[in-house]
């Protein structure tokens, strides 16, 4: 036990000294959380507008300013003819183009929107957000609501997706690193020929790092919660004990690619190759999984970080019950329960 | 002419690098093979459920109209408006329309039915664009009158007539491939030359700082060169994808771009010992860079102080000038401020990154 | 009943044979040396007895356990330093041995006395941490976390190398009462002083056994290998009266910390000056300063004619320097690291080739050509090193410990190198640990806590300090160090 103490103690230490590796364990998730948070949205804001009309006419006038008074557009041109407006799109200038037929009441003579489409989404967005702002003097047929997301905010479907990232990373890459550090240098070699046993001494270079997962996660929670205003609706129990699984799961990765790894470098490119570029890529975090091609799709299935996302995304957000994400849970446990004899059994007690 | 030699080794270098060769031939391909199928955010596929409280003909005839539309993927009518909402709690459908009572008779007296769309929003974009299409279809159904305005209103998508993702997001993959090319490479060779101790070696001999740096570039300016061609070629031959404007015009912006991210690298690895510490500070400062330039959501919708900060991100500077070219098709006229911010931007760096290689301290 | 016992041990690594047919034993409380050339395989036995590594062929047992199936009683009992031990360089000194300490089931207050005559020396420095200790210093530590647990097997692998002499002597001296208590110890070391403190020897080259015996035994019967005859410094006291390196009241602070503290020396043009000090006392900080790597606080130097604090560019071309940690690319073929340094002093292609060819064939390296540098033994790197490092004729060339860890032959062989160079007019500066060394030097200065304190040629000091040879006269001097780390 004195040993036991005595190695997480050391490990302690190794994390806390390395300052810059400090700042970068607890400065990602803030910086995530806020770039998340406020930066990165697809909110429809500030979109460059020009009107192009031939001749002022009353109607027309009015229909602009109505477009001028909403929180979405910025008028920044009033241009004659279309072809002038496709110019001012070009050169970045602009995003969208009003364009008032002369007689734009009439039934039959409309307006037409030529948007800049490099933005796929954005354009249909704005789009729609035009068409709204000019009609919405009729009554209409449709109530529409947005469950969950009222406000439709992007830190509600990204605040999840960064746990599931952050968690891997400090679990898998830093756990992996560090006892990769271990082997490099030599210290390994001490150790392994100490009268510890092996399992003591991953179990101990891993409680380290399970805890900071602990901490770093409430920081997240708390950050959501208090900064970002994301609702935290589900029971705090089950989040935890989900996450614990997911923290676990991270951390045999973590070992499998030390076992693998000789050289440090060796394991940080590893783990950002094998680990963290398929969860950034294909967990759903930020592109949708149901967008990608079926064999993508396939592959995004053996992703531990997909179950886990989704399962945070219930809970949090949609505020559901534990059986809304049993399936997520038990997908979780099996992987787990699998990569943890894995890592396990390859652990080698002699030198390759 | 000492230049010469110092070319000669870090090529020959390379090449009896394990690791580097097999990088630079699968990075970009891989980067342009399956990168433009993942990042994408294209809404469709919008799984919508049912409920139809009416179950008249009318009702019916929308519920149709809703099944027959491409864009959606019908899932089932639910008895409840609960039931439905389950299915959204599993994740197993999107969106649901609620037909109310009284729909047919509402629609007989001419007045206005209320139908109900609600979708799942937690993924805001998707909900946002499901909903305003999934309102589109009803609307034309359920109340004739602004149907017929809406009739009047049209929309041209420019550059981009099929709303394709790829198209949009293939120019912003090249930033990703020059910060891996000519940030990270030259800057991992430089800290591990330090980790070797082969650097002091160099720094006793007569080398002068610049002619050691810009060995140190070169190579993998020409390495970021070829892998842009690549880039271009693939694009074309998988997707049909060609630029718009001017080809020399990608690669001045390419070139601008590597001249920062050369810079950067230097300077950090300048501050750094590890390789460990490089990769973490430039990781770290690289996802700011790339989150914060508008490559996956437009910099206008950002609150106006973060907004104030892609004024001095390059990345930003050479997304937007390289979409203008690619996608929009536009020329020298309508980039030369982008063009002039990357240089500028660029030789700051680079006057700090020798600035802070020291020889002797 | 044997410590250890070892029958028909092999072991290969790809194509490589590490050990062949290994055969012998060493009896409980014995002091066992084994002594080889740098890839002789005595790592690969070393990592077996511990239980490290499996052997293809052949058995091998530590204290009555198999070492492939009595893994963990085995790992119980042993205690094992390897070659390049390394601490954690972000933990302190104490924190260190602590954990080692605590890692072995035994406390430094248990076993303060038998690491003592080391651990004093490093003590004052105990809160600092350990990555800012120097190469010596760190070494220090390792062996203190090495000996305080007792075990009754203890491994050491080359546990002095880069040690200077006083604690050399310290450390040797601690094993000889560890033997006492019934430890069995085996050790390896380059030494010859040290060799003749084992009770037996075994001598491995290319993984066999070439003899056992005494140390005596061992050193006639391989005397071309351990004791070759002395070279005489063919033209010792025809210098020019022209000064290479001048020095007058050189500082360099770190802080408050004097790491060279007012020296001034002079060396004349084509001498061999031997730069000698104990670990910490500052010689690699002045050398850095004479190369032009950092900048003086204090006092000013000329080197080659060019004062080292404006015109270190100039300093730069007429200097040769081979450092501490081995200084060729280790993915370049010997003729590319010829071509590549050659080529940063300006020389074009055709002398390039030309005198590349006169080079190899004089070191009779020919045949690798085309070998990249990072498959040669440590011995010729260093050789080449060298070579390569006067290639472009300089009037200076800076040598810090350029024969750490290599055998006497080799050793020798280097310093006819050097020898060669002098002969040539290149004035050399070097800094080495082994005295026999320092004894082939015109003359030495010995650094003591950043200060000169004996200067003058290797007879005048025995002289004038009253001492049998070079060895003796460094111990004296070098304790009374005050001050032990940089």
């Amino acid at each position: 036990m004195r040993q036991f103490i005595a190695f997480v103690t050391k490990e302690a230490k190794h994390i806390i000294r390395d300052k810059r590796t400090m700042l970068m364990l607890f400065g990602m998730p803030v910086v995530m959380m806020l770039i998340f948070g406020f930066a990165i949205t697809n909110d429809v804001r500030n979109v460059r507008t020009v009107i192009v009309m031939s001749n002022a006419s009353y109607a027309t006038r009015q229909a602009a300013d109505r477009l001028a008074a909403s929180e979405y557009f910025t008028i920044v041109k009033t241009v004659a003819t279309p072809a002038e407006a496709e110019q001012t799109i070009r050169n970045q200038q602009a995003d969208i183009a009003v364009v008032f037929a002369q007689d734009f009441t009439e039934p039959g003579h409309g307006v037409q929107f030529i948007v800049d489409g490099a933005d796929p989404n954005m354009a249909q967005l704005w789009s729609n957000y035009a068409r709204a702002v000019l009609m919405n003097a009729e009554g209409t047929a449709v109530n529409s609501q947005m469950l969950y997301n009222p406000q439709m905010k992007s830190a509600y479907n990204f605040v999840p997706a960064i746990m599931g990232m952050l968690l891997m990373l400090v679990c898998a890459m830093m756990t992996s690193i560090s006892i990769v550090r271990e082997k490099e240098r030599g210290t390994m070699e001490v150790l392994l020929v100490s009268p510890t046993r092996p399992l003591l001494i991953i179990v101990a270079k891993v409680v380290p790092y399970l805890v900071l997962a602990f901490l770093i996660l409430t920081a997240i929670l708390l950050m959501s919660t208090y900064v970002l205003d994301v609702p935290l609706h589900g029971s705090l129990f089950w989040i935890f004990a989900i996450s614990t699984v997911y923290i676990l799961l991270a951390l045999s990765l973590g070992l499998l690619v030390s076992n693998v790894a000789k050289t440090q470098l060796a394991a940080l490119l590893l783990s950002a190759m094998v680990l963290l570029m398929p969860i950034i890529m294909l967990s759903g975090m930020v592109f949708p999984i149901e967008s990608m091609p079926r064999i993508l799709q396939y592959v995004s299935a053996i992703i531990p970080t997909r179950y886990y996302i989704s399962a945070m995304r219930k809970l949090m957000i949609m505020d559901t019950g534990i059986g809304q994400v049993f399936r997520e849970l038990m997908i979780l446990v099996g992987m787990l329960v699998i990569l943890l004899a894995l890592s396990l059994t390859k652990f080698n007690k002699r030198l390759e | 002419m000492v230049l010469k030699y110092l070319l000669r080794k870090e090529f020959t270098q390379i090449r009896r690098n394990s690791f580097l060769p097999r990088l630079i031939i699968v990075f970009p391909i891989m980067v342009m093979c399956v990168m433009p199928w993942v990042m994408n955010m294209e809404v469709k596929n919008i799984v919508v459920d049912v409920v139809d409280n009416d179950r008249s003909t009318q009702s019916q005839r929308l519920v149709h109209e809703i099944e027959a539309n491409n864009y959606f993927v019908f899932h089932g009518q639910q008895p409840t408006y609960a039931a439905a909402l389950s299915n959204i709690e599993h994740s197993t459908s999107d969106a649901i329309v609620v037909i109310p009572q009284h729909y047919s008779r509402d629609l007989v007296l001419g007045r206005t039915p209320q139908v109900l769309v609600a979708a799942n929003a937690v993924n805001g974009t998707k909900g946002s664009i499901g909903s305003a299409y999934l309102s589109q279809v009803v609307i034309a159904r359920a109340s004739p009158s602004a149907a017929s305005v809406q009739s009047q209103v049209s929309t041209l998508y420019l550059y981009n007539k099929q709303l394709d993702f790829k198209r949009f997001m293939i120019p912003a993959l090249f930033a990703i491939v020059m910060m891996l090319m000519t940030g990270y490479l030259p800057t991992l060779n430089i800290v591990g030359e330090k980790e070797a101790g082969t650097i002091e070696q160099i720094n006793v001999t007569p080398v002068s700082k610049w002619t050691f740096i810009l060995a140190k570039l070169i190579p993998y300016w020409i390495i970021a060169f070829f892998v842009v061609t690549v880039c271009l070629l693939l694009s074309w031959g998988i997707y049909g994808i060609v630029p718009a404007g001017s080809i020399a015009l990608v690669y001045l912006l390419a070139m601008l771009l590597a001249l920062f991210f050369s810079s950067f690298g230097l300077i950090v690895s300048n501050y750094s010992d590890t390789m460990q510490q490089a990769i973490f500070v430039m990781w770290f400062f690289v996802v700011m860079l790339l989150l914060l330039s508008g490559l996956f959501t437009p910099t206008r919708s950002m609150p106006y102080a973060v907004y104030l900060t892609t004024y001095v991100n390059p990345v930003s500077y050479f997304i937007e000038a390289m979409r203008t070219v690619c996608i929009r098709g536009g020329d020298m006229g309508s980039i030369y401020h982008q063009v002039l911010a990357l240089l500028g931007i660029g030789l700051l760096m680079s006057m700090w990154a020798v600035q802070s290689y020291k020889k002797n301290c | 009943m044997n410590a250890i016992e070892v029958n028909n041990l092999s072991r290969r690594y790809g194509k490589v044979q590490a050990l062949k047919a290994v055969s012998f034993s060493v009896e409980r409380g014995e002091l066992f040396g084994i002594i080889g050339p740098d890839g002789a395989g005595k790592t690969t036995l070393y990592r077996i007895l511990c239980s490290l590594l499996l052997p293809d062929e052949g058995t091998a047992s530590v204290n009555g356990y198999d070492v492939v199936s009595g893994m963990k009683e085995i790992r119980r009992r042993v205690g094992y330093m390897p070659g390049r031990f390394s601490l954690y360089q972000d933990l302190t000194v104490e924190e260190n041995l602590r954990f080692f300490a605590t890692l072995f089931g035994t406390t430094i207050e248990e076993n303060y006395d038998s690491i003592k005559a080391i651990y004093t020396q490093i003590e004052p420095f105990r809160k600092r941490r350990t990555g800012a200790l120097s190469g010596g210093m760190k070494q220090k530590l390792a062996l203190c976390c090495a000996l305080v647990h007792q075990p009754s097997v203890l491994f050491l692998d080359e546990p002095t190398t880069g040690v200077d002499p006083v604690s050399r002597k310290e450390f040797w001296e601690m094993l000889s009462q560890l033997k006492e208590r019934e430890m069995t110890i085996v050790a390896s070391t380059p030494y010859l002083d040290e060799v003749r403190m084992c009770e037996r020897v075994a001598f491995l080259s290319e993984g066999r056994i070439r003899g056992i015996g005494t140390p005596d035994d061992i050193l006639t019967t391989f005397r071309d290998t351990f004791n070759p005859p002395a070279i005489e410094n063919p033209e010792a006291g025809t210098k020019s009266n022209e000064n290479a390196i001048e020095v007058k009241h050189l500082v360099k602070a770190f802080g408050s910390f004097h790491a060279v503290d007012d020296i001034s020396f002079t060396v004349r043009k084509g001498e061999i000056f031997g730069f000698l000090g104990a670990n910490g006392a500052g010689k690699t900080t002045a050398m850095r300063m004479l190369t032009g790597l950092s900048q003086p606080t204090d006092g000013n130097g000329k080197v080659a004619g060019f004062d080292i604090r404006t015109e270190y560019e100039q300093i730069k071309k007429h200097i040769g320097y081979m450092s501490q940690k081995f200084s060729l690319y280790e993915d370049l073929t010997v003729a590319e690291n010829i071509s590549l340094f050659a080529g940063i002093y300006g020389m074009d292609d055709g002398e390039i080739r030309r005198k590349t060819s006169d080079l190899l064939d004089r070191l009779d390296f020919s045949a690798h050509r085309n070998t990249l540098v990072s498959s040669l033994p440590l011995g010729w790197k260093q050789k080449l090193a060298f070579s390569v490092s006067i290639f472009h004729d300089p009037h200076v060339v800076f040598l810090d410990e350029p024969t750490g860890g290599v055998d006497p032959a080799t050793r020798r062989q280097f310093w006819k190198l050097i020898y060669d160079a002098a002969k040539q007019g290149i004035t050399v500066f070097v800094t080495t640990h082994y005295m026999d060394e320092a004894e082939y030097c015109d003359r030495i200065s010995i650094m003591v806590d950043g200060k000169i304190k004996a200067l003058g040629t290797p007879e005048e000091l025995k002289q004038k300090l009253g001492q049998p040879d070079m060895d003796h006269v460094f111990t004296f001097l070098a304790r009374q160090a005050t001050r032990c780390a940089d």
